[in-house]
């Protein structure tokens, strides 16, 4: 089964809209949703809890179609967090607990105080005076003490310092170890994403470029860094996008099934992959 | 749908020190008609926590939770309800402590209370499909109209009722019966109408 599916999503709100998007996210992995800002990251996820409707297409959840009543019920197996903590302000975290306690039948209750000691949040401390990066782990806490399969993470990670996102992306993958979790997570932060996903999907102006395995990425493409004339020994489709180093040379992302064997290349970073791949797509 | 009036509740806690001041202040200095004002000006707490919810876009964050379009609906009315019970029962009991004291502005008036309720459930039914189709920022048009209500509706009762000097206020029949009635009905095409428009807004 697969956690997320969804299937030709059509979504417009005039200038811009989400076309065609065809998204699956297998039961047990992880998946990093990438894109800048505006692709349509947090839209996807909207969408996909049923919270917008969409023009055309089908979004299934755990199984579940997100139109159908029953995904009432499979809300309580999922654990979202946004790209902020929209809890009201005048509340703190002990209160925000006990309102959770009322909304998921299986919210547990030590284990959500034990998160607030381990993220150190003061439970009587109000919302409002939590820094961004307090705000977060609160959310976090919460997405994660109700006993979800799936993780929804919009830009969960962001505002954290390196430590306590290192102990989070942990925590992220410890919940993976069970084998019906899983997680989408969108996130600015690659490097993170290259640490932590299975799968690597990637919006741009709406569009799924493209939705593969991280390891196979990394190994269908290699950066190139030389001279020009070299780079123009190559088949031009097997050039994604290129950019002058300003001392004559150039640094280019290549398709390796396109370069000729024992071409020299260097293993990309997903970021590389990301930014060749926008640029290639405005060259277009 | 528990978890969001606690919610509610929670965040209008401050407020509702504020408010049990003002009913005493009320309470003792404005008899009869304070006893109406004050439960028709309960029913604007919902307002309250609906600004709050807006401020924190709370909204986006119940969208993903396992609450439904109902439960987030009908949790701003039943706030409503019991804030205008709550100040109905607490003015009833002011008076009565008033009345013991035989202070002179007394005006235990159980009717009038009920009328106070009547009206505050007309003036809720009235303003949320606005609030929630619209929200508390571009309703604020909407919150002069209610203020409006909310004097209109605690004059009318004062006016219609005759104060034979007890004061306590003495109003016709029909209007007692008209009234209820009148909560009944906009309170019933209201819900659902609310359901569909906060419906029509989210998506």
């Amino acid at each position: 089964m697969n956690a997320i599916e969804l299937s030709h999503i059509h979504k417009s709100f005039g200038a811009f809209s989400i076309s065609d998007l065809c998204l699956t996210v297998p039961t047990g992995t992880i998946c990093g949703l990438v894109g800048e800002n505006g692709a349509g990251k947090s839209t996807t996820i909207r969408l996909m809890m049923n919270a917008l409707r969409p023009d055309s297409g089908e979004a299934r959840i755990l199984g579940v179609d997100v139109n159908a009543p029953e995904f009432q019920a499979v809300k309580e197996d999922v654990g979202v967090v946004l790209d902020e903590a929209y809890f009201p302000e005048v509340l703190d975290a002990a209160q925000v607990g006990r309102i959770m306690a009322g909304t998921y039948r299986r919210w547990d209750d030590g284990l959500y105080k034990s998160y607030l000691r381990r993220f150190e949040l003061p439970e009587k401390k109000p919302f409002k005076d939590y820094s961004r990066g307090m705000r977060m782990k609160l959310a976090i806490a919460v997405a994660l003490s109700h006993s979800p399969k799936l993780l929804v993470l919009d830009e969960a990670t962001a505002g954290l310092d390196p430590i306590i996102r290192d102990e989070v992306l942990n925590i992220f993958n410890e919940f993976t170890r069970e084998e019906d979790h899983s997680i989408l997570i969108s996130s600015h932060i690659l490097s993170d994403l290259e640490k932590l996903c299975d799968y690597i999907a990637f919006l741009h102006q709406g569009r799924l470029l493209f939705c593969d395995e991280k390891d196979q990425l990394l190994e269908a493409y290699g950066i190139f860094t030389d001279s020009a004339e070299q780079l123009e020994c190559l088949l031009p489709e097997a050039v994604v996008s290129r950019e002058e180093n300003g001392y004559g040379g150039v640094r280019a992302l290549i398709r390796r099934d396109l370069a000729p064997a024992g071409f020299q290349l260097d293993r990309p970073t997903i970021e590389d992959i990301i930014l060749f791949t926008v640029k290639g797509a405005k060259e277009a | 749908m528990k978890a969001l009036v606690w919610k509610d509740l929670c965040v209008l806690l401050k407020q509702m020190r504020i408010f049990i001041f003002v009913i005493l202040v009320i309470a003792v200095f404005n008899g009869a008609f304070g006893n109406v004002f004050i439960v028709v000006w309960a029913a604007m707490m919902p307002f309250t926590a609906m600004a709050y919810d807006e401020r924190s876009k709370w909204d986006q964050l119940a969208a993903m939770m396992p609450y439904s379009i109902r439960d987030i609906v009908l949790s701003k009315y039943a706030l409503g309800w019991l804030c205008m019970g709550a100040a109905a029962l607490f003015s009833l009991a002011t008076q009565l402590v008033l009345t013991i004291l035989r202070v002179p502005t007394a005006a235990l008036d159980p009717v009038g209370s009920l009328l106070g309720l009547c009206a505050s459930a007309c003036v809720l039914a009235i303003t949320l499909p606005i609030m929630f189709r619209f929200g508390v920022e571009r309703g604020r048009l909407v919150m002069f109209l209610m203020i409006f209500l909310v004097c209109g509706a605690a004059g009318a009762v004062s006016s219609i009722a005759m104060d034979i000097g007890d004061g306590a206020l003495h109003v016709p029949p029909l209007v007692i019966a008209v009234l209820p009635a009148a909560a009944v009905i906009l309170t019933a095409v209201s819900v659902p109408l609310s359901m569909r428009l906060y419906q029509k807004r989210t998506y």
